[in-house]
């Protein structure tokens, strides 16, 4: 059992060391750009993987804290940004145009650095803490929970375009001030800022691993497959389900945090459907009961995706091509490429297949067939 | 007295039309347990078909409404049976499954019809105002009321009194004990879904002369009805009626006093806030995860 986490911790390792290392090879600033975004969405990936994968929890509205810890990040490097072009006693442009005359009591904290970046991490964390709390707390699971998180995504986007005045509307916050840190400036287009990102990745990609490992981790997979036996031991089945959500949001709001960094603007698509829906596949494609490939997934699908959006056709027709291939994963891949990767592995190399592993299969089968992710 | 009338026939309409797209998704899901996210795309569908039918061939509204039914029932149909049948044992994979069906009839409609706003005519024949107690009101919005009202009667009658409602009844308590009994579950589940799309296409071809026509319009719609159902209680048709009714009356009167967003905003609140004391539903006796 330990030769496999020691063999595990090594795959995860070479992967981040390997993307660490890109930034040596390739000096374009353009394109280091656009990778540090695809990585952004590999955070991203395993923060759902975490919830979706590990607990049960379909999030659909995974977006909705990755845009509170964007616009956490945007809304401080607003208040950097000098000068303000308008306003009179340092407001940002858009207030001025929404004749707003002095800075909104929210606004105010997010010029302490510290604030800020906690903010970025706390706030989507408290958001789904207390949604979840209301949610596990009432027993709603499965389905209803990934309406009502959906539910709850279309409502805050709708709030925050609605509020102009507050967020900037429907043009999001743009023409922001460029990251410092550490006496580190974080260029959007340069390595610094891929270095970060690269940085964040495999800091969050660990910690997740960590939890999944921890005895907490594993109530949540007995939770994700038999939720009522669980409960039946004496778990608090709602307290495990609120902190996987909640901590799931606070790496969201990481990835949100560092998304407006590399973007150079926050924007309520950020909290979009879209967005949602192309985090789930991501995962689903990956394979949402590992950590690795939901990431993979994610840098794979985004990059095809960029490559492809090259002409705008093909970039109509991807999203016809993509919900197709999303339909039939789940019909027929329901772990994922990392899930047919093992299957593989398992049917090459039968030495590699240990009795404990052949139990857990065994039960595997049983568990879906007693209707697995309910 | 006016405004209070008038209020309430905002009100009514907001209701009629949660009802109408509401109806589809509470009969899918009740019965079969499968969250249909695809459901708005289906009342989207319907929209655009009304739009078609009336520019291409120039069909009045009414008379394209039972063509519009059976078309997308027909889809639905396909659906079922290419791709959620095989999915009934994995709840959660359904809601993928069906979101990712959404997110290709929104692609191919954008692609054929293409992304702009389209309008849709009103029934030459209710496009006058109609007075009540003082308070006036589109003829065609209580029109649309009456549609809604006599297609819940219609699906009540079919699941209280018909010998196929009975089958369905048998099959929601337990489906297999159902099929031990001979009842053929799978053909009852594909009539009910291909029923509950019919239903949103007729939704979608009633609503579009309300609204503009657009490949997005499904999402908002689909969220709202999903609210009228987790605040119903899925079990229960009546729980949807009556849910749909109130949040329709609600919405109408915080957007008077604030606006739409604002309204939403504090709906879906006090949802969430009811489901943590009773997350069956208003009007359900039991849950079903």
């Amino acid at each position: 059992m330990s030769g496999k986490v020691s063999l595990q911790i090594l795959l995860y390792g070479v992967v981040c060391l390997a993307i660490l290392l890109v930034p040596m090879v390739i000096d374009d600033a353009f394109l280091l750009n656009k990778y540090s975004r695809y990585l952004v969405f590999g955070i991203l990936a395993i923060a759902l993987a975490l919830s979706w994968g590990y607990a049960g929890i379909l999030n659909l509205g995974q977006a909705t804290t990755f845009g509170l810890g964007s616009y956490c990040m945007a809304m401080y490097l607003k208040l950097k940004t000098v000068p303000i072009h308008t306003g009179s006693d340092g407001l940002p442009d858009f207030m001025v145009w929404n004749n707003v005359t002095e800075l909104p009591w929210i606004w105010e904290p997010f010029y302490s650095t510290p604030f800020a970046l906690a903010a970025g991490i706390l706030v989507p964390a408290l958001f789904a803490g207390l949604l979840g709390w209301f949610m596990f707390g009432g027993r709603v699971t499965g389905v209803y929970a990934a309406i009502i998180t959906l539910a709850a995504m279309v409502v805050v986007n709708l709030i925050i375009i609605d509020q102009q005045s507050y967020t900037g509307g429907f043009n999001g916050i743009t023409d922001l001030a460029q990251f410092q840190l550490f006496g580190f400036e974080f260029d959007a287009y340069s390595a610094t800022t891929y270095y970060l990102v690269a940085i964040c990745l495999t800091f969050a990609l660990f910690l997740s691993l960590a939890v999944t490992r921890s005895k907490t981790g594993l109530i949540l997979q007995a939770v994700r497959d038999q939720e009522e036996r669980v409960r039946f031991f004496g778990y608090d089945v709602a307290v495990y389900k609120t902190f996987v959500f909640a901590f799931s949001a606070a790496i969201a709001g990481l990835a949100g945090m560092l998304y407006t960094i590399v973007m150079e603007f926050a924007s309520p698509t950020f909290l979009g459907v879209p967005l949602s829906l192309s985090i789930v596949i991501w995962v689903a494609v990956g394979g949402r009961q590992s950590l690795l490939g939901a990431m993979l997934g994610a840098l794979l699908v985004t990059g095809v995706q960029g490559a492809l959006s090259e002409s705008e056709t093909f970039l109509d027709t991807w999203t016809l091509v993509m919900g197709g291939l999303f339909v039939l994963i789940v019909l027929f891949l329901p772990n994922g490429l990392a899930g047919a990767f093992e299957t593989i592995v398992r049917r090459f190399m039968p030495a590699a297949k240990t009795p404990t592993e052949q139990a857990d299969e065994e039960h595997a089968k049983g568990t879906a067939q007693l209707g697995g992710a309910a | 007295m006016d405004f209070v009338v008038s209020q309430i026939l905002t009100g009514l309409s907001l209701s009629s039309i949660l009802l109408l797209v509401a109806l589809g998704l509470a009969v899918i899901y009740g019965v079969t347990g499968v969250i249909n996210l695809a459901h708005g795309e289906f009342v989207m569908l319907g929209a655009y078909c009304a739009w078609m039918l009336q520019t291409q061939f120039g069909w009045g509204l009414l008379a394209s409404l039972v063509p519009i039914f059976i078309l997308i029932a027909i889809l639905g149909w396909l659906i079922e049976v290419l791709v959620i049948r095989h999915l009934y044992d994995r709840p959660l994979d359904t809601i993928l499954a069906t979101w990712g069906l959404g997110v290709m009839i929104q692609q191919i409609v954008r692609l054929t019809a293409g992304g702009e706003l389209r309008y849709v005519q009103m029934p030459p024949s209710l496009s006058r105002s109609v007075n009540i107690l003082g308070a006036t009101d589109s003829a065609y919005r209580l029109f649309v009321l009456g549609v809604a009202l006599a297609l819940f009667a219609l699906t009540w009658f079919i699941y209280s009194y018909t010998s196929f409602g009975l089958k369905l009844r048998a099959i929601t308590q337990n489906r297999s004990i159902a099929s031990c009994f001979g009842i053929n579950s799978a053909r009852a589940y594909r009539l009910t879904f291909a029923y509950g799309a019919g239903i949103a296409g007729l939704a979608g071809a009633l609503i579009s002369p309300l609204k503009s026509v657009s490949p997005e319009m499904g999402t908002t719609y689909v969220v709202d009805a999903f609210m009228v159902v987790v605040l119903g209680g899925v079990q229960s048709l009546l729980g949807t009626l009556v849910s749909s009714g109130l949040l329709g009356e609600i919405s109408g009167l915080l957007a008077y006093y604030s606006n739409d967003t604002i309204a939403k905003a504090l709906v879906l609140l006090a949802i969430v806030i009811i489901i943590r004391f009773r997350p069956q539903g208003l009007f359900a006796q039991r849950v079903r995860a």
